[in-house]
């Protein structure tokens, strides 16, 4: 079972909790067990089309899986999985 | 709304005029009580941005997933970001919009001549297409 991190604000759609352990043997099957668990989540990570947000990142451990195969990454028990938005910005520029 | 207490003021407002004229940011840790966010804590992040940091501000992710482990390891939780806005208002720009996340409350500090002007905090919605004001308040507003 690998543990994901739920982000506080995401905890609403998780049952309140701020740990999740699901099974799967990638990245994916976890994401996929996570949001059959809980729907409502799903909108928050996936756009209409079925793919992870632009804003959401998804870090094994300490590794981000866009490095490291995508979903198709494979996940063992006491692997921990984190879901971490990209943050960026700034003023307007005349 | 948000409360900043102050000490995690104090540093976010230290850290906006430290920069200045380049923009800061930063994590917002503390506590949610329904509505109402407590930050008790200010962590000063990089700013990573390749481009004129004047007007630009980008954050890691493993600096944020960071910032979320200590939160947990505090028993709190992460509640925002935020950065500043040298010589120009506590608006959510264009740029702020595009590239938020809906999860978290956004402070923006409005810095003029190098000096903290006003703050603002901002709540982005999923779609990047609009941001509510929220009511924010520190020991001095």
């Amino acid at each position: 079972m690998a543990r994901i991190l739920i982000p506080t604000p995401l905890r609403q759609f998780a049952e309140k909790n701020d740990t999740v352990e699901l099974p799967g043997a990638t990245v994916g099957e976890v994401l996929g067990a996570l949001t059959a668990k809980y729907p409502d989540l799903k909108k928050n990570l996936y756009n209409d089309e079925g793919k992870l947000r632009s804003f959401v990142n998804v870090y094994l451990n300490d590794e981000d899986i866009r490095y490291t195969g995508k979903d198709a990454t494979a996940v063992v028990d006491s692997d921990v999985l984190s879901i971490v938005p990209s943050i960026a910005g700034g003023k307007n520029v005349r | 709304m948000v409360h900043i207490e102050r000490a995690p003021w104090r540093e976010m407002v230290n850290h906006a005029q430290a920069v200045y004229p380049n923009e800061c940011c930063g994590a917002m840790i503390g506590t949610i009580d329904g509505d109402k966010k407590v930050v008790t804590v200010a962590m000063m992040l990089d700013n990573v941005s390749q481009g004129s940091q004047a007007a630009r501000y980008e954050l890691r992710p493993e600096d944020l997933l960071k910032a979320d482990r200590e939160a947990r390891t505090r028993g709190l939780d992460l509640i925002g970001i935020y950065h500043s806005h040298p010589d120009c208002g506590a608006y959510f720009s264009e740029t702020d919009l595009k590239n938020s996340c809906p999860w978290y409350s956004f402070v923006v500090l409005s810095v003029q001549n190098g000096s903290f002007d006003h703050a603002n905090s901002w709540l982005p919605n999923a779609e990047q297409t609009h941001a509510e004001k929220e009511e924010l308040t520190w020991p001095e507003s």
